[in-house]
């Protein structure tokens, strides 16, 4: 910023807004603010002093700028004397108007008049006996701040005195490597917050991050440092297109331009197979059936026990049946004669169908399968 | 003749389900002019089936309930003095009929079971003076009870060795239960027709003659005998000491007729060592006699049979 606020307060026009004897009895009011036709996001300082006049009472004050859309503001100050019977304060704002026109900047002041002994009873209370302080409250009525407001010049992005730089690392990459861009925009005026950077014409993908923003308000205006982390990819090479910034500084009354220049970036292209993340990329989405798996292998787990139960009570079944001693003597059996004579002896009724095959073959032209036979007789025990 | 019999057998099957050994036994008993021990639990239907055989062939049959008071009197009957004309008449008793159910017979006092079994060998009775020839046929069906043994007067060996042949009746089995329940819950039991006449079994009982037996299995049987004498001399040195007394030569001959009557009841015309084999143990179940160490060993004469059954060769 070429020309400092103090200059610019002496040559401003001083301006007596109001001076009111409102409450004349009790306290005086002085605004003081050091321009009154501003341009858009130009900064305003204004100034408000409070001066007890009626010593017989304690006063406090409360005071605040109402919000509104027409502008925005910051308290940079305020200074208290101690007294209790003679109270001065001293409030400094900074203002920066968001449109153009007459813009009215309201107040709202609150007077609290108070008694040393109810001061004295508020103090006597502690952490958990907290006394309140008894007030009886006004509300004064202050004319609202008019502020002629001066247009800026069409297609103005900053106000204020800003200077801008930017980096890139590289120009050339393979095919949708990202390219670091950052945009940095310093100086003193309006913070420089831009919704968007970069141009929007050109195909490449554009990567951007919330800007880093470093501000200092004081009486001069603000001061900011605003930073844009970017990036570009492409598979292609691209150029990109200048970042032209249109400027305003309301000191000078001057437009200039902030610019980055056009940029070109060789891409160098790869199989796009190549460049699948093999490490840390994640599994392809795909349909889980591992619960199958798991309930295939609950069933055959079971099943196997349960065959296993089966078998050993088979096994068992067929050891027992087996160490039957009919049984061992029908399958020491050599011929029919010996196992016709094993089956009468033993309860005959019980072997009738086999008992029968046998006589047949022995007595008779039947023709029987010996084993055939005996594995029937056994089934009968 | 075979149709006779299974017609026969239909009808018993009308009144009692199941207990086919007991019928068979008692088929064999009435061809053979045989008498039967049946051993068994009450309620076996062993009254049903005397009765039903009885209706089923045309034949007058009685029961006896043996008891410790009975008298030989009460079963053969008795002289009664008539003092109208100063008379003796003969009050025969119920031993006059063709079938006669001996219930509990080893209730009765030894002289009671004697005068039976006397008459079951002669087939005639001699009250006072004057001796009856008792009708043919003449079957008497014996029971046991195995569970009581209390007040009980066992029936001794040489007795018993008049009954042709000794059947043990089992339980029905579940099937066969379920049946006889619902029929009895609903008395829908058939009623036993006479199916044939004494005639028809005098001819089946020549016909029981005319079965053939091998000289061979004549043989074997007379052998399977001799081994219950002496069973060390048919290489059965094991069960020589659990038997005091071997089958007599009744048992030869009851065996002789019941394979026989097998062999007809299956339908053959000659006997087979099948024959012999599904009779054998009823035949001699209860002539064999345990020594005391084979009683002591709780082995049966079931055992013995089947031992010397699989020693002997079969022809």
């Amino acid at each position: 910023m070429k020309n400092n606020l103090g200059n610019t307060f002496l040559r401003v026009i001083f301006l007596f807004l109001s001076f009111s004897m409102l409450q004349a009895e009790d306290f005086t009011h002085t605004f003081n603010v050091d321009k009154q036709d501003p341009y858009v996001k130009e900064a305003v300082i204004l100034t408000l002093d409070l001066n007890q006049t009626n010593r017989d009472v304690v006063m406090l004050f409360n005071f605040n700028i109402n919000k509104s859309e027409d502008y925005t503001f910051q308290r940079l100050d305020i200074q208290e004397t101690d007294s209790y019977h003679n109270a001065k304060v001293h409030y400094v704002y900074i203002i920066y108007p968001l449109r153009s026109g007459d813009i009215n900047i309201t107040f709202n002041l609150l007077k609290k008049i108070t008694t040393d002994e109810s001061i004295a009873y508020s103090f006597s209370g502690d952490r958990d006996n907290v006394k309140t302080l008894v007030t009886t409250d006004t509300q004064i009525n202050l004319p609202p701040l008019s502020l002629q407001v001066n247009p800026l010049p069409e297609e103005t992005a900053l106000v204020g005195d800003f200077s801008l730089t930017h980096s890139i690392k590289k120009h050339q990459a393979k095919a949708y490597e990202p390219l670091p861009l950052q945009v940095s925009i310093k100086g003193r005026g309006y913070p420089p917050l831009l919704d968007s950077l970069l141009p929007k014409d050109g195909n490449f993908t554009r990567f951007t991050e919330k800007p880093i923003v470093k501000s200092i308000t004081t009486p001069k205006g603000t001061q900011s440092t605003v930073t844009y982390p970017m990036a570009l990819s492409h598979s292609q090479s691209f150029t990109l297109s200048p970042i032209v910034l249109k400027a305003f500084d309301p000191q000078r009354e001057k437009s200039y331009t902030l610019e980055v220049p056009s940029q070109h970036f060789d891409i160098q292209e790869v199989a796009a197979h190549s460049l699948v993340d093999r490490v840390d990329s994640p599994d392809i989405l795909k349909e889980d059936w591992s619960w199958l798996s798991t309930l295939l292998g609950y069933i055959v787990v079971f099943a196997a026990g349960y065959l296993t139960a089966l078998s050993w009570k088979w096994k068992k079944k067929q050891s027992q049946k087996a160490s039957h001693p009919l049984i061992q003597k029908i399958q020491s059996c050599k011929d029919e004669k010996a196992l016709l004579q094993v089956l009468i002896a033993a309860d005959s009724r019980h072997f009738t169908s086999s008992i029968e095959k046998l006589e047949a073959s022995l007595y008779g032209n039947g023709k029987i399968n010996l084993n055939k036979v005996k594995q029937e007789a056994e089934e009968q025990i | 003749m075979n149709e006779q019999i299974n017609t026969l057998k239909n009808e018993l099957g009308k009144a009692v389900i199941g207990q086919e050994a007991m019928i068979e036994g008692l088929l064999i008993g009435l061809l053979c002019d045989g008498h039967i021990l049946v051993e068994g639990v009450p309620g076996l239907a062993k009254t049903t089936t005397i009765n039903a055989l009885s209706r089923a062939i045309g034949l007058d049959s009685k029961r006896i309930q043996f008891t410790p008071d009975l008298l030989p009197s009460d079963i053969i009957g008795a002289q009664i003095y008539n003092p109208k004309d100063h008379s003796f008449s003969i009050k025969k008793g119920p031993l006059f009929t063709n079938l006669l159910l001996a219930d509990e017979i080893n209730r009765a006092p030894a002289k009671v079971q004697s005068a039976l079994l006397e008459v079951m060998q002669e087939r005639q009775v001699t009250i006072a003076e004057e001796t009856f020839k008792l009708d043919s046929p003449f079957l008497v069906m014996a029971t046991q009870n195995p569970i009581e043994q209390e007040g009980v007067y066992a029936l001794p060996e040489a007795q018993l060795d008049r009954f042709m042949m000794k059947i043990v009746v089992q339980h029905n089995s579940e099937e066969e239960e379920l049946d006889i329940m619902r029929k009895a819950a609903s008395k829908s039991f058939g009623e036993v027709q006479a199916v044939l006449s004494i005639e028809d079994l005098h001819a089946l009982q020549a016909e029981i003659c005319k079965i053939h037996v091998d000289k061979e299995l004549e043989r074997y049987m007379v052998q399977i005998i001799s081994a219950t004498r002496d069973p060390a001399r048919f290489g059965l040195e094991d069960i020589a000491e659990n038997i005091m007394f071997g089958a007599s030569p009744r048992a030869s001959i009851d065996l002789y007729k019941a394979a026989k009557a097998k062999a007809f009841l299956r339908g053959n015309d000659f006997v087979s060592p099948a024959d012999i084999g599904y009779v054998i143990h009823n035949v001699l179940r209860h002539r064999i006699v345990l020594s005391y160490e084979a009683r002591a060993k709780g082995i049966h004469t079931d055992e013995i049979i089947s031992s010397i059954i699989e020693t002997l060769p079969i022809p």
